[in-house]
């Protein structure tokens, strides 16, 4: 099993904080990961981009092409959808990406308003978690109950901010 | 065993040293390597009874002398730095190695040259490998390709800085260093005594004056000092070569590369025989010494050099290989790391 | 028949390579005293600059570190935080501490580092041939200055006792010479007061003292001597310019 994947947006949308907790998930599931942050020279509001490989042996940490792309800013879309796998999911955030994508056909492009979503769960700071949810339904290796668990570790220091994450990541996988 | 963590490069190899006894930190901080100076500062707080020393240094000039300083008495000690904190260091890399100190330095390599980036890069090859500074010298140089790698060989650096009295790179790069993986973090280690380190500056109680010196006195003195100091390194040279050689016997085509580089090519290496073409690799992982060694004998193959640089490593490969004309080498400069799709590419235009 | 002076124990029996009317080798003794009297040898580390002391380590029976030209006081620092039960002496001249080292000497005063200071100033860069040093005088010929220092091009001689007693971090501060028995008396009283106050665990301690170099200067010895005495205490007056060793820590 190797899974390629690439998240990428402006820092503060917890992309990277995302891509962490689906990380330890996958650890815990018996998997090899490796997450590999970039970021942009601003500390606020620069782009932060991550790629994640979660295979059974060990791998590149750098990505050739992304099983799972999700984008969540105009730029980042600009910039990485060449690197999204022909037989691949392109994943965007409509609340947020205004302009068209360039892929090729065989590209499974879903476009889901994630902001909205986390409006109608309660919390419209839950948008990243929607998307783990989201995320989670697309990858069956690294089972649902793990990233919940890991959800509910990451606000171990604000437990009253774990239901209305819980049921963002809920609807976010029932989407 | 311990437990399996999702660790950064950087932390988990910060723990390491701690774990190897190393209690001192004397360093400037500098992306990419900010995380290690950083984790000591906070553990040298959270963890009095560990007795943690964290200094941050005015400049990577005085960090590398204060780390000559401290392992002069015996005590581990370490810096960590990226190119151009390792321009600095230069000098005092040149004198601990002529005054036989055991210092342990880590550089995450960044794309210079000039000021640069702060993305991955292997362009510090040279200046690590090839002694930066003046003089005839070496570092023992390292380089690991993965977390559990970079705190396993961190924890050996001390060993082998003592051993040899002489100063350990460990070099990694911004990838490395920024990346997270599951790791076991190595064990607490037993650590031998200050008086027990060779020629080590603990007053002369009980024994003869202890001199760390690197000062010559005529020619002739001179010449003897120098053929001391390549005794050593003749020493390290015959018996600390490392290297992975992988599906080498069938291969057409062996890549060689090291660090984070090596990582790619070892994915894009499978993914070449999932399609039929016989693809070997050669990592070293000791980069001075080189492992000329493991391409010894090997004729009528192709060899792939990858780097992430202009071309350094590639040197020491045509040197080792029997015929140079069997060298191809890939490089990329500016901070971006070719996938192991890109290498495939460049291994498709060999067959 | 009586002993009236010994040569100090920690002494080896090195002829040191100073100059006739050289300043380091009255220091160096008064060093080698007190290391006696204060029973420092098994317990201390000396730290040597790159200048003429440079090959000090022969002259110490005890463990030495000839550090890197200007680093001294880093190499100190990482001896004595790797080790605070040492008695750490560092010991540098103008070129290595006012020139290649000044941000060495700043930063070890800026965090207040636990270790003695000696700076010997001699406004000369004796051991390469009398090349202008940041605390030769106006108007004074140096190799690298041959019709004199001029401020336009060479700015001005840097008061190191001075400015090292504007940091909180130094806890004692003299400026001593050595050109006269009473004076070199003087010297060691100052010298003895900062090892005390690193013993003690205090901050930073810091002697300078203004040294003759009659080679340097093309001067007879004696010449020398006057020189400080007339010239160059005008520019580096004489005296205690901090002690806050009594002052509540």
């Amino acid at each position: 099993m190797k899974k390629e994947l690439l998240f990428s947006g402006i820092g503060g949308q917890g992309v990277i904080t995302l891509g962490e907790t689906l990380c330890d998930a996958a650890i815990k599931a018996g998997y090899n990961v490796t997450f590999v942050p970039f970021y942009g020279q601003e500390k606020r509001g620069g782009r932060t981009m991550c790629n994640i490989v979660i295979s059974d042996g060990i791998e590149s940490p750098i990505i050739s092409e992304a099983d799972i792309m999700l984008i969540f800013d105009d730029r980042s879309l600009g910039d990485y959808q060449g690197l999204v796998s022909p037989n691949g999911k392109l994943i965007i955030n409509s609340s947020m990406v205004s302009v068209e994508e360039n892929v090729p056909d065989t590209v499974d492009v879903r476009k889901v308003p994630f902001n909205d979503v986390a409006v109608e769960a309660g919390n419209p700071k839950t948008a990243n978690v929607v998307a783990m949810g989201y995320i989670a339904k697309l990858l069956p290796e690294v089972p649902f109950e793990l990233i919940q668990e890991f959800v509910e570790k990451s606000f171990a220091a604000k437990p009253k901010l774990i239901p209305v994450n819980i049921k963002a990541l809920s609807m976010g996988y029932e989407l | 065993m311990g437990e399996k963590v999702f660790m950064q490069g950087n932390q988990a190899m910060a723990e390491s040293a701690i774990r190897a006894g190393c209690k001192l930190f004397f360093g400037y901080p500098i992306t990419p390597s900010s995380e290690v100076p950083e984790y000591y500062a906070k553990a040298m707080k959270d963890r009095p009874e560990e007795n943690i020393m964290f200094v941050q240094a005015e400049t990577e000039v005085a960090a590398f002398n204060m780390v000559a300083g401290a392992v002069s008495t015996g005590h581990r000690a370490m810096t960590a730095t990226a190119g151009p904190g390792f321009d600095l260091g230069q000098e005092a890399m040149s004198f601990m190695s002529a005054a036989d100190l055991p210092a342990v330095v880590v550089e995450v390599q960044r794309p210079g040259p000039g000021d640069g980036e702060i993305l991955a890069a292997q362009g510090d090859y040279f200046s690590a490998v090839k002694g930066g500074g003046h003089g005839d010298y070496n570092n023992l140089v390292l380089a690991p390709y993965s977390v559990q790698e970079m705190c396993e060989l961190m924890q050996e650096s001390f060993e082998l800085a003592e051993k040899y009295c002489n100063p350990v790179v460990l070099l990694t790069d911004a990838t490395l260093a920024k990346m997270r993986e599951s790791v076991v973090i190595p064990d607490y280690k037993e650590l031998p005594k200050p008086e027990d380190i060779t020629n080590s500056l603990t007053g002369k109680k009980g024994r003869e004056a202890h001199k760390v010196a690197t000062c010559g006195d005529g020619a002739v003195q001179w010449e003897e000092f120098n053929l001391r100091l390549q005794a050593k390194y003749k020493r390290i040279a015959e018996n600390e070569v490392r290297y992975e050689a992988k599906n080498m016997d069938d291969a057409d085509i062996i890549l060689v590369a090291y660090g984070s580089m090596a990582r790619v090519c070892e994915s894009a290496m499978k993914m070449a025989r999932e399609e039929g073409i016989k693809v070997g690799m050669i990592r070293p992982i000791s980069l001075w010494p080189f492992p000329d060694v493991a391409f010894e004998g090997i004729t009528g193959k192709k060899f792939l050099v990858v780097e992430l640089s202009a071309g350094q490593m590639v040197q020491d490969v045509k040197l080792a290989v029997e015929n140079k004309r069997d060298v191809t080498f890939f490089g990329k400069l500016g901070g971006t790391t070719p996938s192991p799709k890109v290498v495939l590419e460049q291994i498709k235009k060999l067959v | 028949m009586k002993t009236i002076y010994e040569k100090p124990q920690v002494f080896t029996d090195a002829i040191t390579t100073y100059c006739g009317g050289c300043g380091h080798g009255i220091v160096g003794k008064l060093i080698a005293e007190l290391i006696d009297e204060l029973k420092l040898q098994e317990n201390g580390i000396l730290v040597w600059p790159i200048g003429c002391s440079c090959l000090s380590d022969r002259y110490y029976d005890m463990d030495n570190f000839m550090a890197l030209h200007g680093r001294a006081p880093a190499s100190a620092t990482g001896i004595k935080r790797a080790d605070p039960s040492k008695f750490v002496l560092c010991y540098q001249g103008d070129g290595d501490m006012v020139s290649e080292g000044m941000a060495e000497i700043m930063h070890a005063a800026i965090r207040s580092e636990k270790f003695s200071v000696i700076f010997i100033n001699n406004a000369i860069y004796g051991m390469t041939g009398g090349q202008m040093a940041p605390t030769t005088m106006l108007g004074q010929v140096a190799s690298t200055a041959p019709y004199g220092r001029e401020t336009l091009n060479s700015g001005y001689p840097v008061q190191m006792a001075e400015l090292m007693a504007t940091m909180p971090g130094v806890v004692y501060s003299e400026r001593v010479t050595v050109t006269s028995p009473a004076n070199v008396a003087k010297c060691k009283k100052a010298l003895k007061k900062a090892f005390e106050l690193q013993l003690e665990g205090k901050g930073l301690s810091f002697v300078e003292v203004l040294s003759p170099c009659p080679t340097g200067w093309k001067m007879a010895a004696t010449k020398s001597l006057d020189y400080i005495d007339e010239v160059l205490t005008q520019v580096y007056p004489l005296g205690v310019k901090k002690d806050a060793s009594k002052e509540e820590n």
